[in-house]
């Protein structure tokens, strides 16, 4: 408890402003899908068929899974904000169609008949006796819409939108109950606020129902009109991936590069997602520059086949040619340390059976109950290319990256795939095994932008090639640790490493 | 007397099938003309046609003399006033804004609404004060059929349509609001064409009544020419079928529409007459020719006609029997 309120309040800016990004995403969706589904609804009802189709449609589009809705539109409109909001719209249109539609086809035909037989016109019936007599049943589809938006939306984190599901990401990524709890009270709460304030709509007077809604569509409209204004300047967008490194590195990006150019504001997007999400936000220009690692360039991105046994500088070449042809990427200079995948065991494991290589574990083979993350299981260069090159025979549990370091430190697990700059391996005092026949390829950091960007801010290139073939793997780790375990902002410990190896001057 | 409605060889289809063949009537101006049937004899079916909320499948219906198609349907129906058996008042307004829907329509002040409101409450015995702002679902069923009847008449229409309006109501509403029809009526001197299944509230209501069975007219009369000279086994079973299910339980009035009144007052002192009302019923009858000689029958204390015992027993040997 006395963690969950510090953490609150060393957050509380970044609750307000993930806050406000979600409000901002669930009202915009819960809007649009007013604007189709209720007109729709109104246009079918004399349209029996219709209408039994377009349920039947609408109901097939709210069964698809939310994840799997947000991959199938990356392609389509890229990340960010807008898949975030066709996806809530998609799943919003279903109460909202089904309850005007309902509400409206079951009113009484004797006060249709009576209303005709007075000669109302289409519109006067509409608006005087069909929405207020359906209006009860309308408002409980909007609100099951808005309750069922306000959920779903914390999965807009994963798609660089933002919103209370940052929090509820780096809770699990950094197992962080307290960020976790943090981010998933505050959408409950805010699904509840909300639902009560469209009860409250139905029953007020429609001059104060008409000037908080004016409000709130001003509040809304104001800050989108602030964001703008605040973004007339020339804006670069770095983003990272999930995960503290990332956070800390991009920190540093801009702090070196708003040190190098003044007239440069950086923003930053941490926890963006994962590799493809990345990838394809700065192929659509949503994201100027972002770090990625030569091995999973080689791996995940460019095409081409990968010779095995390659050095560090061998793999960089490799990935910086194949980004400038296939892509028109440039690809800056690494940092020194190697983020490779490495497998880790506890250290008490590790003794008592004399384990020191991947080779040794042949030996205990019968014994291991591995836990790795889904993507280390899936890649050629994960788990497969393991149990073929060191003859391994095991089925992998696929877990959360942060869940793993929780069961193997319980005993649930006894054999992790780790990163070799993870502070977790500091923290529940695990032994990486040895790569003796040097499978993994190598993960060396370096800034990835368009070569069309790099031309065009020369500045910003010279600025971030400072980085290059700086920070150890004990650097990292320790970073890591700081901001994970520490609880220090990225933005501190990447500052003080900058200043420290006189990369940046005291005082910025 | 000019004609307010006038069907011409009307026809009426229903997926193919013909339910009105040829009707022909002739509604006057003024008339509050009953159309009594029994259930899918299509009177209501009629009575519809008028404002089109059915369309007609050949002939015409004239409405003061113009053809109803040639008009636009809205403002047709604004003038004709609707009453339905259902009563269908708007759930989301108050009384007071369900009696306005047609004169705001029309544009009416606003001023002049809630004037015509409070005197149309008032009028029906309804205190505008306290029923004014109420909910359609805080009123009696009795109560609601007042509200849709002044809704229907609120714009003051030429002409009033009511397709069963009574028949959901408890015997005591009906009575009282039937009697409300015919003081409106005496009133506005509109015309209603009324359409019931119940031959004694045809009776009791029209200056005309029009039989109709299987789509078709048989008789259209006076009540009192209908119930002395019904053309067919039909119309007098009909008719025969409306009486009470008890002898002592038939109204006076009744045994005078049959039967016929002495027209002139008897030479017997005044104290030998006993006033009933026609809705007294053969069961006060009896009683009051126990000590008297005449009954004198009024309706609204204006007095109808006069019937002595032989009369009455004459129609109970004619017309009922008792059992």
């Amino acid at each position: 408890m006395q963690t969950l309120i510090q953490t609150f309040i060393d957050r509380r800016g970044d609750l307000l402003t993930a806050l406000w990004q979600h409000l901002g995403i669930s009202l915009a969706s819960l809007v649009i899908a007013m604007v189709i589904a209720i007109p729709l609804a109104i246009w079918v009802v004399r349209r029996p068929r219709w209408a039994e189709g377009l349920l039947q449609l609408t109901s097939v589009l709210q069964t698809i899974p939310s994840l799997a809705l947000l991959g199938l539109l990356i392609p389509l409109v890229g990340i960010g904000t807008v898949p975030a909001v066709i996806a809530l719209v998609i799943y919003a249109l279903l109460p909202i169609f089904q309850n005007t539609y309902l509400g409206i086809s079951e009113i009484d035909a004797s006060i249709e008949e009576a209303a005709d037989a007075f000669g109302m016109s289409r519109m006067r019936k509409l608006f005087k006796v069909e929405l207020p007599i359906a209006l009860p049943q309308i408002i409980a589809g909007i609100r099951t819409a808005l309750v069922l938006i306000i959920g779903t939306a914390t999965l807009a984190a994963l798609i660089g939108a933002g919103g209370l599901g940052t929090f509820i990401m780096l809770g699990i990524d950094r197992n962080d109950t307290s960020l976790l709890l943090i981010g998933a009270i505050s959408s409950a709460l805010l699904a509840i606020l909300l639902s009560a304030l469209v009860r409250w709509f139905q029953t007020a007077k429609p001059r104060h129902a008409l000037i908080v809604f004016v409000g709130i569509l001003a509040l809304l409209g104001g800050g989108g009109a602030y964001s703008v204004y605040a973004n007339r300047v020339e804006t670069i967008t770095i983003a990272g991936k999930l995960g503290s490194e990332p956070e800390i590195l991009i920190n540093m990006y801009k702090q070196l590069i708003e040190a190098e150019d003044e007239h440069v504001h950086v923003t930053l997007k941490p926890n963006f997602g994962k590799t493809t999400f990345l990838f394809s936000a700065l192929k659509n220009n949503q994201v100027d520059i972002y770090p990625e690692f030569t091995g999973s360039v080689l791996e995940t991105l460019g095409k081409g086949n990968n010779p095995a046994g390659q050095t560090a500088n061998q793999t960089y070449q490799l990935a910086k040619q194949r980004l400038a042809k296939q892509e028109q990427m440039t690809y800056l200079k690494p940092m020194q340390y190697n983020n490779t995948y490495a497998l880790a065991v506890t250290k008490k494991f590790q003794q008592e059976h004399h384990l020191k290589t991947i080779s040794d574990l042949t030996q205990v083979e019968s014994i291991l109950k591995p836990g790795m993350t889904l993507e280390f299981i899936d890649r050629n260069d994960g788990l497969e290319g393991i149990k073929k090159t060191y003859g391994l025979d095991v089925t992998a549990k696929s877990m959360e990256p942060a869940l793993r370091y929780e069961a193997i430190s319980k005993g649930k697990i006894n054999l992790v795939d780790a990163y070799a700059t993870d502070s977790e391996l500091r923290q529940y005092h695990l032994a990486l095994l040895k790569d003796n026949k040097h499978f993994f390829p190598t993960y060396q950091g370096a800034p990835l932008m368009k070569t069309s960007f790099a031309n065009k801010h020369p500045k910003v290139v010279k600025a971030l090639n400072k980085l290059a073939g700086k920070i150890s793997e004990t650097d990292m780790q320790e970073m890591n640790y700081e901001v994970n375990v520490k609880k220090q902002s990225a933005s501190t410990v990447a500052h003080r490493y900058l200043v420290k190896h006189g990369l940046l001057k005291e005082g910025r | 007397m000019t004609t307010a409605i006038e069907f011409q060889h009307v026809q009426k289809d229903f997926n193919g099938q013909t339910v009105i063949p040829d009707l022909n009537l002739t509604i006057d101006q003024g008339e509050l003309f009953v159309l009594v049937g029994t259930s899918g004899s299509g009177k209501t079916t009629s009575l519809k046609m008028i404002n089109c909320l059915e369309p007609l499948t050949a002939g015409k219906i004239l409405v003061n003399g113009t053809d109803t198609t040639t008009i636009p349907v809205r403002s047709l129906r604004w003038q004709m006033g609707y009453v339905l058996q259902q009563i269908a008042l708007f759930p989301t307004m108050t009384v007071a804004q369900n009696i306005a829907v047609i004169p705001e329509m029309k544009g009416t002040a606003k001023k002049e609404i809630n004037q015509t409101i409070d005197e149309l409450l008032a009028e029906v015995g309804l205190d505008p004060k306290e029923y004014r702002d109420r909910m359609p679902s805080e009123l009696s069923g009795g109560e609601q059929q007042r509200i849709g009847i002044l809704r229907a008449i609120a714009a003051q229409p030429d002409i009033v349509l009511m397709d069963e309006p009574f028949s959901a109501l408890d015997p005591i509403s009906r009575q009282q609001l039937q009697d409300l029809v015919l003081r409106l009526h005496a009133r506005y001197h509109n015309t209603i064409v009324f359409v019931t299944h119940d031959m004694n509230e045809a009776l009791k209501l029209g200056d005309r009544i029009g039989v109709m069975q299987h789509g078709q007219l048989i008789q259209v009369d006076t009540p009192a020419a209908l119930a002395q000279h019904p053309v067919n086994d039909f119309v007098r079973n009909f008719f025969g079928a409306s009486r009470a299910k008890n002898v002592y339980d038939v109204y006076v009035g009744r045994v005078g529409l049959i039967q016929g009144y002495l027209t002139e007052k008897p030479s017997v002192a005044s104290g030998r007459i006993q006033s009933l009302d026609v809705q007294a019923t053969l069961r006060t009858a009896f009683t009051a020719l126990t000590d008297h000689d005449y009954v004198a029958v009024t309706e609204e204390n204006r007095v109808v006609g006069y019937l002595d015992s032989q009369r009455i027993v004459a129609y109970l040997s004619q017309h009922e029997e008792v059992s």
